[in-house]
């Protein structure tokens, strides 16, 4: 469209001309990943919300496109409040997600302390803490399930360090089982926050540091004073990320309790996949992650919002 | 409030001497220009003394006390920055109360105190503006403010005029002054412009490659000054510093400068019993081109007569540059002095104000041992 008005001013033939021309060209060369973006966002979205308004499932034997045969409103949705297995993962989610994302701030922040100084073999350092990091998640949980066998490692290291037979079966008791997998979680993902503050700590001038230290301030007032202030954006973020893929953990509790035992690690999304490919209710599925989605854009929503708001916000006074 | 006393301090980073073996004594209330070219190791001694960085070897005593090991922020030390460091997050109000809230001081003492300094800073109508929004000037005003609430008995300025305007800067050095006597602080100040140094210190240490070359005031350094370096430093334009050789023996000497001609030396002169002293017969002599007095070609006085190359008319003064390449020297004219290319004057030189070096160790020849430290 801009390059329309700029068209405009050589003359009257090339103007209409030009605007025509360039308007096709942009068409033709934006269409093929318009046509893409049609087809993986916009076409399974319709499809979704479409299905989700329906009583429809593969067990009818019918194909997606004849759910109409079981149009229901918003029966789907008005059940999304009614479902109480859905609110009790919604709440072992949050709980896991929470003690996660604070286990894994502390230590992220405290690491990252650390390593605002130089000392000697930092890079080194410096890579084997991001390395959890590049492990695939599956992976990952693989590790830690063979770590916390009753014969595995874990168990063997605390009865040789306490001196007594240790062998709890920590995935298949309840409470263990939840601190396993938040070990898991916290394993692979502390090095995400540590990387997000390190780079906003290191973005805080060293010359303030210098001159706050120098007026007098101990380590402890320079980072309350001078540096958090400055990173609070930084932080906000970090959290924010943290939250929000908390809320889609999925992959470790998979691969080390499948929910187990019980429901006891049973988060949002590994409730989603047994309504999936357990019950195969696609239609309660769909609008089930439609409201999640919207849910989540809101968190979203709100956190940038904060964060633009306290990143703009003038300096409070005496 | 505080003497400083900095004894055989070296500073090295990695294989680089950045601070050689410097001794320096600043008494109380004294106001210390550290004075040198960029590079010299004279921000490196500063912050030393503050405690952001630990000397190599060697011992800072306040007061008589060893702090070397005392942290930067138990010194109490007031230190204004080259960029001035000003907390952008924070309003200029919460910058000046920074250091005394750091000290958990009561709220109505920070008031009182703020208001205070802003007053003495003129600031009192930018309190609540954020920091950030201040303009170069007033950013200068508040660092120094924010560094003069918490009432420090040692105030360490780190070139803290480089980036301010031309007016601001002459307008500061009175204000610095003036607070500096409104305070009573011992103050140190880095610089590498001679102007500021000369106008403001009490005393200057003059460092070059980390060695301290000389500390004395204003006046020794600039008229005794203790080697080449310093006299090559001071002043501007700079010394004339070029070479000759002493003929003669006893009382009766005079100064060759090749193809300049030659000066004989009055017996009962000072430059004479300082040639006396000279051990070489080649030396390196110097003399400061506002000392230099033109005459007529046909003086009968002694002086060496050149032909001006290149006039440099600079306001109420002209430099007069004179002779080709080996020598040349440079004179200072007071007055508009109206001089044709190459026409030739004759170079009168006070012997009371001509310096002599030694070439290879550059050290200054004197009879008697004036006033040098290093």
């Amino acid at each position: 469209m801009s390059s329309g008005h700029a068209a405009k001013t050589p003359g009257k033939l090339s103007e209409s001309l030009g605007e025509r021309k360039s308007r096709r060209i942009g068409w033709l060369l934006t269409g093929p990943a318009q046509a893409l973006l049609l087809f993986i966002v916009v076409f399974p979205t319709i499809v979704t919300v479409y299905v989700s308004l329906t009583l429809w499932t593969p067990l009818d034997g019918q194909p997606w496109t004849q759910a109409y045969r079981w149009f229901a409103w918003f029966d789907n949705y008005v059940e999304i409040f009614h479902d109480a297995k859905l609110f009790s993962a919604l709440g072992r989610t949050l709980f896991m997600v929470a003690i996660a994302v604070a286990l894994e701030f502390a230590l992220g922040f405290g690491l990252a302390l650390l390593f605002v100084d130089r000392f000697r073999f930092r890079p080194i350092y410096y890579t084997l803490i991001l390395m959890p990091m590049m492990v695939v998640p599956a992976v990952a949980g693989y590790m830690f399930l063979m770590l916390f066998q009753s014969t595995g490692p874990i168990n063997q290291i605390i009865s040789a360090v306490s001196g007594q037979t240790f062998d709890p079966t920590w995935l298949a008791n309840e409470r263990l089982a939840v601190s396993a997998v938040i070990t898991a979680e916290v394993w692979q993902w502390t090095p995400m926050v540590f990387l997000i503050l390190l780079a906003g700590l290191m973005s805080v001038p060293e010359d303030q540091v210098k001159a706050a230290r120098l007026l007098g301030a101990n380590e402890l007032q320079i980072l309350r004073r001078i540096s958090i202030p400055r990173i609070k954006v930084v932080i906000a973020i970090a959290l924010g990320i943290r939250l929000i893929e908390g809320l889609k953990l999925f992959d470790i509790m998979y691969i080390m309790t499948r929910g187990g035992p019980g429901v006891a690690t049973e988060t949002l999304s590994l409730y989603i996949y047994k309504r999936t490919y357990g019950d195969l209710e696609w239609a309660y599925v769909s609008a089930l992650g439609l409201t999640i989605v919207l849910a989540m854009s809101l968190v979203a929503l709100c956190l940038l919002e904060l964060a633009k708001r306290r990143g703009r916000q003038r300096p409070a006074g005496v | 409030m505080a003497s400083i006393e900095l004894i055989d301090i070296k500073k090295t980073f990695g294989t680089v001497v950045a601070v050689d073996n410097l001794s320096l004594e600043i008494k109380d209330s004294e106001f210390v220009a550290l004075l040198g070219p960029s590079g010299c190791g004279k921000s490196t001694t500063m912050n030393m003394i503050a405690g952001i960085e630990s000397p190599t070897s060697g011992e800072i005593r306040f007061d008589g006390r060893d702090i070397s090991n005392l942290p930067a922020n138990k010194r109490g030390i007031g230190f204004v920055f080259q960029n001035y460091a000003i907390f952008t997050h924070l309003s200029v109000r919460e910058n000046l109360a920074f250091a005394l809230r750091v000290r958990a001081t009561p709220q109505r003492d920070i008031d009182k105190r703020v208001a205070d300094i802003a007053e003495l800073m003129r600031l009192t109508n930018k309190l609540d503006w954020p920091s950030s929004r201040l303009s170069v000037n007033e950013m200068q005003k508040l660092a120094i403010g924010r560094s003069a609430i918490a009432k420090p008995a040692i105030f360490l300025l780190d070139e803290p005029l480089s980036n301010v305007d031309a007016a601001f800067r002459a307008f500061m050095r009175t204000e610095l002054k003036h607070l500096q006597h409104t305070l009573n602080q011992t103050m140190v100040y880095v610089t590498h412009d001679q102007i500021e140094a000369m106008s403001l210190a009490d005393r200057i240490a003059v460092i070059d490659k980390g060695v301290l070359q000389q500390f004395g005031t204003p006046e020794q350094v600039y008229n005794t000054p203790a080697n080449k370096f310093v006299a090559n430093f001071m002043g501007s334009p700079s010394m004339n510093l070029i070479e000759a050789t002493v003929n003669g023996e006893g009382s009766l000497l005079s100064l060759h400068f090749g193809a300049a001609g030659a000066i004989p030396v009055a017996p009962t002169s000072i430059l004479c019993s300082h040639l006396q002293a000279c051990r070489t017969r080649n030396i390196l002599f110097g003399v400061r081109p506002e000392d230099i007095a033109l005459s007529a070609p046909d003086d009968p006085r002694p002086g060496l007569v050149m032909q001006a190359s290149f006039v440099e008319p600079i306001g109420p003064r002209t430099t007069i540059h004179f002779g080709g390449s080996v020598p040349a020297l440079k004179v200072i004219t007071q007055k508009r002095f109206v001089t044709e290319l190459g026409e030739a004057h004759k170079l009168l030189m006070p012997e009371d104000k001509c310096h002599l070096f030694d070439p290879a160790s550059g050290k200054a020849i004197r009879a008697e041992v004036a006033h040098v430290d290093a």
